[in-house]
């Protein structure tokens, strides 16, 4: 993914030294509106506190990835799935992950950009990315 | 017969299995598809010869596997590839197991050659795709390749044209909700499906350069057989044009495999061909053990 500092975001300001890296699937003007199919992403790796968008995600919100997804794959409940369970490791596949990806879009009430959405490799990542969108849309 | 032959050379501690058949490399526009049915691989012997052929990484990548099945999958993916490619070479030059992988800046995995570079190496392009109980790999000499399969009974848990309003092209939503049968309406959605994801993986770069609703891809009129590629809108340096651009650089072929599942194949069109379809060989195989050419490959 490429990665481009932008200066005009006003949610950014104030900034520690480490910044926030956003990085813009289309450059085009995207703050006209505040639709949440928008896609961009946070690199985790440097978080000032300040930003509203938590790091750490809710165990709520885990518990319910995992249970769509296990729904999804059909799994056994000795079949455990946890944060860090990659879904590949589970043998979902590119059909079976947009289906996930569906079935937390109802769940949560949001709209992932499809990009972002194949992109999600684990219940963790697909969990910070619904509190990051739930976050936009109720902020 | 041939399994106690190996179970033989094995117990006299021969260094080898038989050795891989080579095999003629693909003409230009032409797809060899070879496949192996997991259930028809069961021998621990053989599936040990074939854990021997990988690469300490991919070793690793099976290994994090859950449940026996996924790994056992995963093994003959990886061996499919590696004794495939070898047998391209001539004179059975490269050994599968000191074949090296690579993968391209957007994650495609491609041959790395660079042990190899005073050989005459051909230019071959591979992909590959399986499901539960089918694992396949498409070759082609020249241009890029991508292939998807899925089985023809996958069920879709979701509202099948809701998935495709909310991931696929208007003309294709379009096309599927003319469809006034469930059951026919969910094969051509993934038959659709094994197309579209062909061509993302032909194009090499990513889930981004090719979000599903930015093209379509249909049956030609004329002849049931052929797919084109439209896209439904192209941004230029200048404007958010909408343009409906039918892309002549691609051929697709969709077929139906071991009765049970549907293959797309997507290949650059080198425009040599004369628009000519894509002409593909089908075999089944057990590597080191045999091969059958399937010479009814039904294309759809």
């Amino acid at each position: 993914m490429a990665s481009s500092f932008c200066s005009s975001i006003s949610m950014q300001a104030p900034i520690s030294a480490k910044t926030t890296r956003f990085s813009l699937q289309k450059p085009v003007s995207i703050f006209n509106n505040r639709k949440t199919n928008l896609s961009f992403s946070l690199h985790r790796r440097s978080m000032p506190a300040r930003l509203a968008v938590s790091c750490a995600v809710k165990q709520e919100t885990v518990e319910k990835v995992s249970e769509i997804v296990k729904k999804q794959l059909s799994l056994t409940d000795d079949q455990k799935v946890t944060a860090g369970t990659k879904f590949t490791e589970l043998g979902a596949d590119s059909l079976d992950t947009v289906e996930i990806v569906m079935g937390l879009e109802e769940e949560f009430g949001i709209t992932m950009a499809e990009e972002r959405a194949k992109e999600i490799a684990t219940v963790q990542q697909a969990a910070e990315l619904i509190e990051e969108l739930v976050q936009e849309k109720t902020a | 017969m041939r399994i106690s032959v190996m179970s033989q050379l094995q117990r006299s501690f021969s260094m080898e299995f038989p050795s891989l058949v080579s095999l003629k490399l693909p003409s230009p526009m032409e797809t060899h598809l070879w496949y192996i049915r997991p259930d028809e691989v069961k021998s621990p012997s053989l599936l040990k010869h074939y854990s021997q052929l990988l690469s300490p990484s991919e070793k690793d990548q099976v290994s994090q596997l859950r449940g026996d099945a996924l790994k056992k999958n995963a093994l003959l993916a990886r061996t499919l590839v590696r004794t495939t490619i070898a047998r391209y070479q001539t004179n059975n030059a490269v050994d599968p197991r000191s074949l090296m992988f690579k993968k391209n800046i957007y994650g495609k995995p491609e041959v790395d050659w660079q042990n190899y570079k005073n050989c005459n190496i051909p230019p071959l392009h591979f992909n590959i795709s399986h499901t539960d109980s089918l694992i396949v790999c498409g070759v082609t000499v020249h241009v890029p390749i991508g292939i998807d399969v899925e089985d023809k009974e996958r069920k879709i848990k979701h509202d099948v044209l809701a998935f495709a309003e909310r991931f696929y092209s208007a003309d294709e939503v379009k096309f599927l909700s003319t469809i006034p049968d469930p059951e026919s309406q969910r094969k051509e959605f993934i038959k659709l499906w094994t197309l579209k994801e062909a061509y993302v993986k032909a194009l090499g770069k990513g889930f981004s350069a090719a979000p599903f609703n930015t093209f379509t891809i249909q049956s030609k009129a004329e002849t049931k057989e052929e797919y084109s590629l439209c896209k439904t809108s192209e941004m230029t340096a200048s404007s958010l044009e909408k343009t409906n651009k039918c892309d002549r650089e691609w051929k697709f072929a969709l077929l139906e495999l071991a009765d049970s599942h549907y293959a797309a194949i997507c290949i650059e069109d080198d425009q040599a061909s004369g628009g000519a379809p894509m002409r593909v060989i089908v075999r089944k195989t057990i590597p080191f053990v045999e091969d059958e050419l399937i010479s009814e490959s039904k294309l759809l």
